[in-house]
């Protein structure tokens, strides 16, 4: 299932807490250069799936290679951009200096933490930039998150429900970013409940209950199941239990 | 008014408390460790301080039969709870020994006392005591005057009994000397080093655990977690950061409380601050440790009186620390409170050097070391 153009390969991925299986065997593949939306329902996994890509859990069975490493492995943790579901940010100091903060992290100097910084403020549109994070909207925090994860230029981006709580017209911005740095050569792992947005990714991979029912492109899901929008699609993977309708045709 | 609102606020709360354990444990467990120190502490089970005594008493004669007041004090003093007696050779040796710490204090007893108060002169009897300590120091001195005034009854009554005129004797004097610190010091003096140790230790803990907690609070440790900073870095990082503000906080304490409250320095003001400088390290790294243990400020505030209380009913601040049970010492040593405590003494009331407290600045800095190791252990628990 694995190739050499993968750029995350899970397989038989278990992690539990406590009696809870968050994740009951996973296997999955990112392949370089796509952007892989991660869809499924609320606490169905998709955090734990990629906190355990980022290196930040381990798993309890089964393994995931990231660009070619065993996870979890603090080596490459500089080629991992992880963007976390709430804006992760510190809120006493400006969009900028946060950025720059984890800039010095990366271990970039501080001439060229300042210029990335100025170019992604640029970039990704965060307004006032210099006005203390508490100040900013929730748009305009959820901006100034994601740069930070991009601030290291990273190979591969880990996206936790980038667009949750961001009105629409910012959450088109943010998708046409996402498929700008994939144009420039990111793979990108989004993780997302809102069916409308797995439309935009490459391909699709369903999860439910810490499982991927199924995974290709929307096109292939949609088909595979007779049916119009990925709302259908992923309703009729859901109740076939995943499985039998994925094993069909050209979905892996 | 409505009932039925008041009863869901404090339904909810209850059922919050219910689901937070560790608050739970916390908000008893703390008091029942702090009380049974308390209870332990103000019982008569502590150990007895041990105080020298030298007795120079060549005695006298009474028309009843000889008589030696040194040596019955000696009796009355060796029946006395809450000190051990120890005869001492000479007040040379008694000295050294109280100089070393070995014991308390010691009381020495002229060799014409009894002659004196024969002959109604006024008699004196000399306490040496360390200085250093304000209260092992009033214990010594507080159980010669119980055993004086115990002892003036029973020769009165003996000598009523036996027919004898018991016309009143001058009364004996206790004459105090300081061993290690200059006579006569003030109140502030002689009590301030304690207060600034602990509140250094108080107002370091609160500032670190509870700002910490804001990191965990905002996720932005998940995204340190996330890059290349490795788990010694982050501790140390922070340490660093704290630092200025801690130092700064011990330097306000310590500055104020000499320049504006002019409270007396023999020994040198650096020493002082390294002193409370190498203790705040190691509370800087505790108060990052424990935030990481705590799941919500509720429990970081819990787990204060917790970390500071004991230290400071068994660090020396109230109690000496001879006096506690073997078991509670040991622990003692374990404290940084008690090391800070003993070595800006020390410093400010004795004129100590380093080479005094040389081996208590070891204790402060194995503490922190220890503390940043901690710290570092506790953080890999957020990981993986």
């Amino acid at each position: 299932m694995s190739t050499e153009g993968d750029a995350v390969t899970a397989s038989g991925l278990v992690r539990t807490f406590g009696r809870v299986r968050a994740l009951d065997g996973v296997d999955l593949s990112v392949r370089s250069g796509e952007i892989l939306g991660l869809l499924g329902p609320n606490g169905s996994g998709k955090s734990t799936l990629i906190r355990v890509i980022a290196g930040l859990l381990r798993p309890t069975a089964g393994t995931v290679r990231v660009l070619a490493r065993r996870m979890p492995d603090r080596g490459i943790a500089a080629r991992i951009g992880y963007m976390t579901q709430t804006a992760a940010l510190y809120e006493d100091l400006t969009a900028r200096e946060n950025l720059i903060f984890f800039a010095r992290l990366y271990g970039l100097t501080r001439g060229e933490a300042r210029r990335r910084a100025a170019a992604l403020i640029e970039r990704v549109a965060v307004e006032r930039a210099d006005a203390p994070v508490h100040e900013l909207s929730g748009g305009m925090r959820q901006r100034t998150n994601l740069a930070c994860a991009l601030i290291h230029q990273p190979d591969l981006l880990l996206l936790d429900e980038p667009t949750v709580g961001i009105d629409p017209r910012n959450r088109r911005s943010l998708w046409e970013y996402f498929h700008d740095l994939n144009r420039t050569g990111g793979t990108l792992l989004i993780s997302t409940h809102v069916m409308d947005e797995v439309e935009r990714c490459h391909r699709v991979a369903l999860i439910e209950r810490g499982r991927i029912i199924a995974a290709g492109t929307p096109d292939e899901l949609r088909k595979a199941t007779g049916t119009a929008t990925m709302e259908d699609a992923y309703l009729a993977f859901s109740a076939a239990g995943g499985g039998s309708l994925a094993r069909q045709g050209s979905i892996r | 008014m409505s009932a039925a609102r008041v009863a869901a606020i404090a339904g909810r709360i209850i059922t919050q408390f219910r689901r937070d354990r560790r608050t739970l444990a916390l908000i008893f467990l703390a008091p029942l460790v702090v009380m049974s120190l308390v209870g332990y502490l103000l019982s008569d089970r502590r150990e007895p301080l041990p105080v020298g005594f030298v007795n120079a008493d060549r005695g006298g004669d009474l028309f009843v039969g000889p008589i030696n007041i040194g040596s019955a004090l000696e009796g009355v003093l060796r029946r006395q709870e809450g000190i051990a007696l120890r005869t001492m050779p000479s007040p040379d040796a008694a000295e050294a020994a109280v100089s070393r710490g070995e014991i308390a204090g010691a009381i020495v007893v002229p060799a014409d006392l009894t002659e004196q108060v024969l002959a109604r002169e006024p008699a004196s009897l000399r306490v040496l005591v360390a200085g250093v300590d304000p209260i092992a120091d009033g214990m010594v001195t507080l159980a010669l005057r119980r055993a004086l005034g115990s002892l003036a009854e029973t020769v009165v009554e003996r000598l009523a009994a036996a027919g004898a005129p018991t016309a009143p004797a001058q009364p004996v004097t206790i004459e105090v000397i300081t061993v290690l610190a200059e006579p006569a010091l003030a109140t502030l003096d002689y009590y301030g080093p304690s207060f600034i140790a602990a509140f250094a230790f108080f107002f370091t803990f609160l500032l670190t655990s509870v700002s910490f907690l804001r990191e965990r609070a905002t996720g932005t440790i998940e995204r340190l977690s996330a890059s290349p900073a490795t788990r010694l870095e982050v501790v140390v990082g922070y340490l660093c950061g704290f630092l200025l503000f801690a130092i700064l906080q011990s330097l306000l304490i310590l500055g104020y409380s000499v320049w504006v409250l002019g409270m007396r320095i023999s020994g040198s003001i650096g020493l002082a601050l390294l002193t409370l400088a190498i203790m705040v390290i190691g509370v800087v790294n505790l108060g990052i440790a424990l935030s990481f243990f705590a799941r919500n400020e509720l429990q970081v505030v819990q787990f204060i009186p917790l970390v500071f209380l004991p230290q400071i009913l068994l660090g020396g601040l109230i109690w000496p620390i001879a006096t506690l049970h073997p078991i509670l010492r040991a622990l003692a040593q374990l404290f940084p409170l008690t090391h800070a405590l003993a070595a800006l003494r020390t410093v400010m009331i004795s004129g100590g050097g380093v080479g005094e407290i040389g081996n208590r600045l070891l204790a402060l800095a194995i503490f922190a070391a220890a503390m940043i190791l901690l710290g570092a252990a506790a953080l890999r628990r957020q990981r993986a």
